[in-house]
């Protein structure tokens, strides 16, 4: 729960560089929230990553309208017999420590133990090339790396600590302020508070709230969420809905 | 992942509605086979079945041997619709195909994740299982034959319109444009003929949907390019297929690469992003660049691919079938299985609710046909949405599903759902190791996310 809601963060301002130009040429401009109809930010990443690999294909847009009006045909190509033409290429991914399709775990070692760190940082950054410049595959190179070979407490130690100690820090405040709050109000001391069941209720909506809602949009996500698992369900039973009352046997 | 659904109970909103309706109308139809009127004169049930593709050649055939009287009525009977052109092993039994009928047996695939992971799926595949790849045009061509030494009448002509019924049994009048090339007539010309239900199974663009104000559907873009390749190249390709995701081949969907007769298909889709489909296109040629390198375009195709179902798929005793109703699963977009067994299942409620073809049909026996096939595939479309919207909402969950399907469990619960349509329930405790296995690999590859951010190349 603690990832998977914070993938709907918004991303940080720190990718505005190159993609500046392109965001004339996005379909959504600054829709953050990376759910799969409002995609812009990635569109104009895999825009950015195709700009130097693009070759002359001029996108002939008379093909647009063709494929939808009919049940699929054959889009006039531009030179049917086109060869399948090289793109340009930026530079490959390269680090000595990447070899073989996987990272070589003796290289990361730091005083005779592997620095799982430093294998955490390396991957997001092979990651985040291969992102932004994607690469040919490469059968004789194939990528085997499997991110479960890093151990689970190396994860929890990294990601999942400091945003525990956030949420926990954050669910004490809120628990001290309210506990003085009400005992300002009704007098009732936390012993007695904690023996209510209205408080208890507070406690556990304070306790939810700080798990689900950790940003603004949060809250806008949780509610699409809950709107998304329900709408494949409604699409299929709309010839349902309009059900007349069961037509009287006749005759 | 399909075995893992069935064990954890769906929620009891998105079962009731069609279970409920599907006793509902089979206590009608039992009520209506016996008192709806039997046809005058001792005359058959006359269908018309609009589109001669899979659903419509399986709908016909049904119906003819049901004793019902059918015209399949198909506007191209050369047509090479542009498709991925996958079938399960199900359908070459269900439907008795000829092996012959199968150009390559794919027994290999490789998912290839966004930063180039790829793994191989396939190794818990029996030696007689495959996924067959065919020819449109060549199992379109079988289905009709079948369908038309079976009794149907197998007309060449473009439906144009219908007209409903002037009162309760009366016929549905359906106009169409008659292509014979024998009288030299270009244009073909206009015939009409009288039908008692008509079966829309004429494909995504259905005129039968419009004609019955079936409402529309979103639906995805395919695009594919075929190209020749060297037969060196093309030995890569013998009984593999390549499914590659990314935000670069698409945002919603997968690239790939799938071997044909002689050349292989290569193609991506998307629903959101429509307009940017060649950029995606450049990206899954990309990808594969070294494997393709070297080979000719012969041939640039485009089709749309529904999402959903229409919302009305039944009016009055005119159905949809196939495509025309949507039925093509999320995830993989599969769609060639459910349109011949929906038309099967189809035509075989109308024989029964016309006890073979003597009686007046309602629409009360065409409901029925929904009812079965909501009730028969309604976990496998919901597994596969639900796959989607994880698996599929970013580069962080694609590379999250390419670890997943490394794992045996998960290949071989993906290939038993995928080749017989079944959900096999699988032994509880592999199903939690596979949730813990699933969780975390979604939870690390969602850190490495964050991580990615904060990198500045």
């Amino acid at each position: 729960m603690a990832m998977a809601t914070s993938t709907f963060s918004p991303r940080p301002a720190s990718r505005a560089g190159p993609l500046k130009p392109l965001q004339a040429g996005a379909s959504k401009p600054h829709l953050h929230i990376s759910f799969p109809r409002l995609r812009a930010g990635r569109l104009a990443r895999a825009a950015a990553g195709e700009a130097p690999v693009e070759v002359v294909e001029a996108p002939p847009k008379e093909a647009e309208p063709s494929p939808a009006a009919s049940n699929g045909a054959a889009v006039k190509a531009e030179t049917p017999a086109k060869a399948v033409e090289a793109a340009p290429r930026l530079t490959k991914f390269r680090d000595e420590r990447w070899v073989n399709g996987t990272w070589d775990l003796r290289q990361f070692e730091k005083g005779g133990v592997v620095d799982w760190d430093a294998v955490i940082d390396a991957e997001a950054r092979r990651r985040k090339w291969l992102e932004d410049y994607p690469e040919a595959t490469n059968t004789d190179e194939a990528v085997v790396f499997d991110t479960s070979v890093i151990p689970w407490w190396a994860w929890m130690k990294r990601f999942h600590l400091p945003e525990a100690e956030k949420l926990n820090g954050r669910a004490a405040m809120v628990g001290f302020f309210m506990a003085y709050f009400v005992d300002s109000l009704t007098g009732v001391g936390l012993v007695d508070q904690m023996g209510n069941f209205f408080c208890k209720t507070l406690l556990f909506v304070a306790v939810a709230g700080v798990l689900l809602i950790r940003k603004n949009e949060d809250l806008d996500s949780l509610k699409k969420i809950i709107d998304e698992t329900t709408f494949y369900d409604k699409q299929w039973q709309a010839t349902w809905q309009d059900d007349s009352p069961p037509a009287a046997p006749k005759k | 992942m399909t075995s893992l659904s069935s064990a954890v109970a769906l929620p009891s909103s998105c079962r009731a509605r069609p279970v409920g309706c599907s006793r509902r109308a089979r206590l009608l139809v039992a009520r209506a086979a016996a008192s709806s009127p039997k046809l005058p004169d001792g005359r058959r049930l006359r269908v018309a079945v609009v589109g001669g593709g899979p659903a419509g050649g399986a709908a016909a055939e049904a119906l003819a041997k049901g004793g019902v009287e059918t015209v399949l009525i198909e506007r191209k009977m050369d047509n090479c619709k542009p498709c991925g052109g996958a079938i399960p092993l199900c359908m070459v039994s269900e439907f008795d195909l000829p092996l012959d009928l199968v150009d390559r047996k794919v027994r290999k695939m490789k998912m290839i994740s966004p930063s180039n992971v790829a793994v191989d799926i396939g190794r818990t595949l029996a030696p007689h299982e495959y996924i067959g790849m065919v020819r449109r045009e060549v199992l379109d061509d079988y289905l009709r034959t079948r369908a038309k030494s079976a009794g149907a009448e197998v007309v060449n002509g473009l439906f144009l319109r219908y007209e409903a019924p002037k009162e309760k049994n009366g016929p549905y009048v359906v106009h169409y444009n008659h292509y014979d090339s024998s009288n030299g007539k270009v244009g073909g010309e206009k015939r009409s003929f009288e039908v008692d239900a008509i079966v829309g199974a004429d494909g995504a663009n259905s005129r039968v949907a419009k004609e019955m104000g079936a409402g529309d559907y979103e639906y995805a873009i395919a695009f594919q390019e075929r190209v020749k390749i060297p037969d060196e190249k093309m030995l890569y390709y013998e009984e593999r297929a390549e499914m590659y995701v990314g935000d670069d081949v698409s945002p919603d969907f997968y690239g790939w690469v799938f071997p044909k007769c002689d050349h292989v298909a290569v193609g991506t889709g998307t629903v959101t992003h429509k307009a940017d489909i060649k950029k995606f296109q450049a990206a899954t040629r990309l990808r594969a660049k070294d494997k393709i390198e070297g080979g000719k375009i012969i041939r640039v195709e485009a089709h749309p691919i529904p999402e959903h179902p229409r919302p009305k798929r039944v009016s009055g005793r005119v159905t949809l079938v196939g495509d025309a109703a949507g039925y093509v699963t999320k995830c993989s977009g599969e769609g060639i299985y459910f349109a011949a067994k929906s038309g099967r299942m189809c035509a075989e409620a109308i024989v029964a609710g016309s006890a073979s073809g003597t009686r007046m049909v309602e629409e009360s026996d065409l409901r029925k046909y929904l009812a079965e096939f909501d009730r028969l595939y309604w976990p496998t479309y919901k597994v596969l949405d639900v796959l989607q919207k994880v698996f599929y909402r970013s580069n962080a969950a694609r590379e999250a599903f390419v670890e997943m399907c490394a794992d045996d469990y998960v290949q071989k619960m993906t290939f038993d759902s995928y080749l017989y349509k079944r959900v096999v329930p699988g032994n509880p405790l592999d199903d939690i190791k596979l949730a813990v296995n699933t969780i975390g690999s979604l939870v690390r590859a969602t850190a490495l996310r964050r991580e990615m951010e904060k990198v500045t190349l």
